[in-house]
């Protein structure tokens, strides 16, 4: 007989790895690819995903289901993404002051994989792909946040509101404005298309 | 309205987010709107741009390294000390109701004395690699016991690996059972021997032999166990031997967060009889302990908790 999500989750508080296990499992491809949408590099995507996890593990005893799980879930992944660059700069600024060393400068690009595309195909669209994602990496953390979330990961924009802790018309505002950014940035490859 | 908010409605339209008056609304003005014609057209064809490095799905791959590296995190967590986190958490839990937050904060007090005492002097030990403290030959002739092995770093190739393991010593120890020094052990073992077996044989020794007076820091410990420890088998035990040792208030709240809480009807059941005697001893219960117990005879799974539930109000009233 299959669990229920809320037997997985009671039996998760009661500290049964098991069921943890199972219960984030069936989540964690989505938190993943939020990730590496997010951070578009793979140790950023793993380390975001790990703190997610840990943190849902620590806090698993105060959820009280009073929302779904899955939109408890979402809101620490989108708090760890939306924290995750800082906390990067103040880790990068402390080790560059030990050392200077070892610098890759190879851009790792994100390990995802692009479906029903030639080789050539795929070369060119991993150029434009890099375009797009440095262009989207120049949005403000909100405003990226929610472009990932509605453009890459199809969610409605009153689930975002919900993962984002804000009102609907906030997450429009900040989908609207990302789009706008993006069109200026993007202007060139848009006009070329056109 | 104004062209700001119809591009908005166009976006929002090219996500299926606009609701079907609004839509209506949208394509009325498009209609005679040259301006908001090509911001359409302008919008397809950012949406057609960004959707180039959309068809994209996870590599499952990295998907198994961080499910790997989840794991190893988990593990140092929970050797980091997550028993005691465990722990806190149930007593949080138990102490929520602002009645209880003076027995609450009086209990964390002496749980904390407790461990405090049982820990006092002992500090977590990191080995380098070429550390002094530990070469094979040091581990043989302590006839030191390794196990537990978990690798927090288990790839080389940047030369190193980090790991953490269990090394320990077997000690010989004969005294007296009401001798503190014995009971402190059983205590210790009782809350943190990782073989379930043990913690059950610790609670069994001092259940046995009844002359042993059990002193505070032992019954606090034993509630401890009624309310975190993970094997039923361990939880009956320590709360069959709490019961036995007097009842007072932190006996009571024990069995009250067993009725309410805890998975195993056997142990509601043994609850609320320790509660049932209490009672029949003159012990009261207050009007919200009252209300928990009303709850527990309506709402439990079991019948027979239900039932005893249900006596136990009567006792009361």
């Amino acid at each position: 007989m299959e669990i229920s999500e809320k037997e997985l989750i009671i039996k998760a508080q009661n500290r049964d790895q098991f069921a943890f296990e199972q219960l984030i499992y069936n989540y964690d491809r989505a938190v993943l690819s939020i990730a590496m949408r997010y951070a578009r590099d793979n140790d950023d995507a793993k380390d975001i995903y790990q703190e997610v996890f840990i943190r849902v593990f620590r806090g698993l005893n105060k959820f009280e289901f009073r929302s779904e799980f899955s939109t408890w879930l979402f809101r620490i992944t989108t708090n760890v993404c939306l924290t995750y660059k800082t906390r990067k700069k103040e880790q990068m600024m402390v080790s560059l002051q030990n050392e200077f060393e070892d610098e890759q400068t190879g851009y790792d690009s994100v390990n995802l994989i692009s479906e029903e595309k030639s080789p050539e195909d795929q070369t060119l669209g991993n150029d434009l792909q890099s375009l797009i994602g440095e262009a989207v990496d120049s949005l403000s953390a909100k405003q990226k946040m929610t472009f990932v979330l509605k453009h890459y990961e199809g969610y409605k924009i009153r689930e975002i509101a919900e993962m984002l802790n804000c009102k609907e018309g906030t997450v429009k505002k900040y989908l609207f404005d990302a789009v706008n950014n993006l069109r200026k940035k993007l202007k060139p490859l848009n006009a070329y298309q056109t | 309205m104004k062209h700001n908010e119809f591009k908005q409605m166009i976006q929002l339209s090219l996500y299926g987010e606009l609701s079907e008056s609004k839509h209506a609304m949208l394509l009325e003005h498009l209609n005679f709107c040259e301006e908001c014609k090509r911001e359409l057209e302008y919008q397809k064809n950012i949406m057609m741009l960004l959707s180039e490095s959309k068809k994209l799905k996870v590599n499952e791959e990295l998907l198994k390294e961080a499910r790997f590296q989840l794991r190893g995190a988990l593990r140092q967590h929970k050797a980091d000390g997550l028993s005691i986190t465990s722990i806190a958490n149930n007593l949080l839990q138990l102490f929520s109701t602002p009645p209880r937050l003076a027995f609450g904060a009086i209990t964390m007090l002496v749980i904390g004395l407790i461990i405090g005492s049982i820990f006092m002097g002992m500090e977590k030990v990191i080995i380098k690699e070429n550390g002094p403290e530990l070469t094979n030959a040091s581990l043989i002739q302590n006839d030191m016991r390794i196990s537990n092995m978990q690798f927090i770093d288990s790839d080389p190739s940047d030369g190193e690996i980090e790991f953490t393991f269990n090394a320990s010593k077997q000690v010989h120890f004969k005294g007296n059972v009401d001798d503190p020094k014995v009971q402190g052990l059983l205590t210790y073992a009782m809350l943190n021997d990782q073989n379930p077996g043990s913690r059950l044989n610790s609670i069994n020794v001092m259940d046995s032999y009844k002359k042993v007076t059990l002193d505070d820091d032992v019954r606090e410990a034993l509630v401890t166990v009624v309310m975190a420890d993970n094997n039923q088998g361990v939880r009956r035990e320590a709360l069959k031997l709490l019961n036995t040792s007097g009842f007072d208030e932190s006996v009571k709240q024990a069995n009250l967060y067993v009725l309410l809480n805890d998975s195993s009807s056997a142990l509601r059941i043994e609850a609320i009889n320790a509660l049932i005697n209490a009672a029949k001893s003159g012990h009261s219960l207050n009007k919200e302990d009252i209300n928990l117990v009303i709850q527990q005879a309506t709402q439990d799974d079991n019948n027979y908790v239900r039932l005893k539930s249900k006596s136990l109000l009567q006792e009361y009233n």
